[in-house]
């Protein structure tokens, strides 16, 4: 007796399924791998939906309510596995796995705990996903940028630290809260480490192609009467504010590494301040990874515009790479 | 641009504020403010995956969060901020006050105790009264054109509660209902045939719980009728058993709460696809749980889910589906039960 299916489809091509074009990997099922992952559906940029994590409950839950939505995505297929298998031909990974920040504690603080989790999920990427590109979100992010780099052996520029993509854009925020105006006419950088010691680019800042600087020359400075530096001090303390009022950050980095995952899938050629291998550039001579406005398109980091920077920024950077080498020179077995 | 200012208003200039230099305000009139405003009262999983949801897919102009946790209502509004700049939701705004959801145009109520493992929905019913109680007045006195969308459980008594309690005409009170039931069948029956779910066609209807009802006659693909195909479909004898894919309709809310605690992404998805309809004025049709008294022999004054048309009025319709002599058997049943846990609570 044929079955519904068989009465009602007449199948008119029997081959082997297509293999995925835009297959999207998050790793890691937390609040920020879950919230990179909706905000990746809901902007339809991935044909595939790939999660793992060690966790098998939360993770066959979280997959489960996510395929429930199915009716109002435009991502026909949503998969989970604890194996690497399941990983297979994405072009892009997201890296959030790890351990997080507790209130109070920095980023620094949880390097050798993550590299231990790292040094096991790198290499299964890169065995399944040979070409992908790689985005690292986990904490710190620089530094498990570059030892991303080196456990994948993938080329630097398929291996990217979200960085300061998410700073910059909290920064455009604040400044255009402050002006009234929307973000996005709102033009600003923060660059070097995702952290404390962030470089906010004042001379750079402007709406419409106005300079903020040439309005008011001492913008970001102690003596600036407007006090904007205040703005950048609110950026690097966003994180543990937020932590502190509900846990943990989430919608934000998740909306922000969808960003970059567009840009990346639809080879846009667009510019994002990402953490990139900036040796050679600005005086540092260590392989280290810091944020610099980078072009992204499908094949990852095409190039890095040179940014015209204060001697004071430069300084900064170059003090951001001696603080990061000092830490990776340490790190055991990569 | 110093150099062309003579004397007086050079000294003017240089005390303006960076702002007033680089922009000048030209409108006369007070700002118009927001016209499509939606308020999510409750900032807990649900909340905040139908928070997320409305702003990922452009819907409101503004968006407000209410709850009585002070710290995490702040958090997360914080981080929804940091986000505006991939967003087009300029104001995003939270407050435990109600006056922060002035003039919304919906309002999504998701605040309440939720299920436990292994818990039923009607479990939550006396916990969220008491809830509403509070919640209801101070949205109704600072919307009172507003429509309120009710997600927590049990939703279909609690949308009845809302409707007392609010005072609001039936049509700006709709529950959540089988929306999400609904797609969730549309999954599987999608899975079952590999088909996207858009392309499958079926409706949950009656509680949102474990006596929804499945209109097997209704169920199509591009207009054929599988029933016709299989007329045991849904019946003890189907060889093909798709009444297990109703099965795992509802036991599918359970099996998630067991293995990662609740349910989240798939409800605030569902949330954000009615609020679509209402906001863009759609006319379309959803399984959305209304006052069903009068229909399909039901007798009570009790909210199940039926196909309704959804616009900015509200709920201005209800399709009549034809049931078979069984279905409206069930959904009498569902509404004696929920008539009898509703008669007992005190509004």
């Amino acid at each position: 007796m044929s079955s519904i299916l068989q009465k009602l489809i007449t199948p008119l091509f029997c081959g082997p399924p297509e293999p995925p074009r835009n297959k999207v990997t998050v790793v890691g099922v937390g609040q920020v791998g879950m919230a990179c992952a909706i905000s990746i559906l809901l902007r339809e940029l991935a044909d595939e939906l790939a999660l793992v994590d060690v966790m098998e409950d939360k993770l066959k839950g979280e997959m489960m309510d996510l395929q429930h939505g199915s009716l109002f995505l435009k991502t026909p297929k949503i998969i989970a596995d604890k194996d690497y298998s399941v990983t297979a031909n994405s072009r892009i990974v997201v890296v959030t796995a790890g351990v997080r920040q507790q209130e109070g504690e920095s980023r620094l603080n949880l390097v050798q705990r993550n590299v231990n989790i790292f040094k096991h999920i790198v290499p299964q990427i890169v065995r399944y996903s040979p070409d992908c590109i790689i985005i690292v979100v986990s904490n710190p992010v620089d530094v498990l940028t570059y030892v991303t780099w080196k456990l994948s052996g993938l080329p630097k520029h398929r291996v990217i630290g979200s960085g300061t993509n998410l700073d910059s854009a909290r920064f455009r925020f604040l400044m255009a809260d402050k002006l009234g105006i929307h973000p996005s006419s709102f033009n600003g950088w923060i660059l070097g480490e995702h952290g404390d010691t962030s470089v906010p680019v004042w001379s750079g800042t402007n709406v419409a192609g106005v300079n903020l600087q040439l309005l008011n020359p001492d913008i970001g400075t102690d003596s600036d009467e407007e006090n904007w530096k205040e703005t950048h001090k609110m950026v690097v303390n966003s994180a543990y504010e937020v932590i502190k009022l509900k846990g943990y950050t989430n919608w934000a980095i998740g909306l922000s590494v969808a960003d970059l995952t567009e840009t990346l899938m639809r080879n846009l050629n667009r510019i994002h301040p990402v953490s990139t291998m900036v040796q050679g550039m600005y005086g540092i001579g260590d392989e280290v990874y810091l944020s610099l406005p980078c072009v992204l398109n499908s094949g990852g980091v095409s190039s890095v515009v040179n940014m015209s920077l204060a001697d004071e920024e430069v300084a900064q950077l170059q003090a951001s790479a001696n603080t990061l080498w000092d830490i990776q020179k340490d790190l055991q077995d990569l | 641009v110093s150099t062309c200012l003579c004397g007086s208003f050079l000294h003017l200039y240089l005390q303006m504020s960076t702002k007033e230099k680089l922009i000048s305000h030209v409108m006369k009139e007070e700002p118009v403010g927001c016209r499509n405003k939606v308020t999510v009262v409750g900032v807990g999983m649900v909340g905040m995956a139908s928070a997320v949801s409305i702003l990922l897919k452009d819907l409101c102009d503004e968006l407000a969060l209410v709850d009585v946790m002070e710290d995490k209502l702040k958090g997360e509004v914080m981080d929804l901020q940091h986000g505006s700049l991939f967003l087009k939701t300029h104001k995003i705004v939270a407050d435990k006050d109600y006056s922060v959801t002035a003039n919304s145009k919906v309002v999504v109520i998701t605040a309440g105790a939720r299920q436990q493992e292994g818990e039923s929905r009607l479990n939550l019913v006396q916990r969220n009264v008491n809830i509403f109680k509070f919640i209801i007045p101070n949205i109704v006195k600072y919307s009172p054109n507003a429509i309120l969308m009710v997600v927590s459980n049990p939703v279909d008594i609690l949308t009845y509660v809302a409707w007392k309690l609010s005072g609001f005409p039936r049509h700006r009170v709709i529950g959540s209902g089988t929306n999400l039931d609904s797609a969730r069948f549309r999954y599987l029956m999608g899975e079952k045939l590999h088909l996207h779910p858009s392309s499958c066609h079926g409706w949950i209807i009656g509680e949102h719980g474990d006596s929804s009802v499945p209109v097997w006659s209704g169920v199509n693909v591009a207009g054929v009728s599988l029933q016709a195909l299989n007329p045991q479909m849904g019946a003890e004898g189907d060889s093909e058993n798709w009444k297990e894919v109703h099965k795992m309709v509802v036991d599918g809310a359970y099996e998630v709460i067991k293995l990662k605690g609740y349910t989240s992404w798939a409800i605030g998805m569902s949330v954000a696809d009615l609020v679509e309809s209402i906001l863009k004025n759609l006319h379309k049709v959803h399984p959305v749980s209304t006052l069903v008294q009068g229909m399909h022999g039901v007798k009570d004054e009790v909210f199940l889910s039926v196909p309704c048309i959804l616009g900015n009025s509200g709920l201005t319709d209800v399709i009549n589906m034809t049931l078979k002599p069984d279905e409206e058997k069930q959904l009498v049943k569902s509404a004696e039960t929920l008539w009898g846990v509703q008669k007992e609570l005190t509004l």
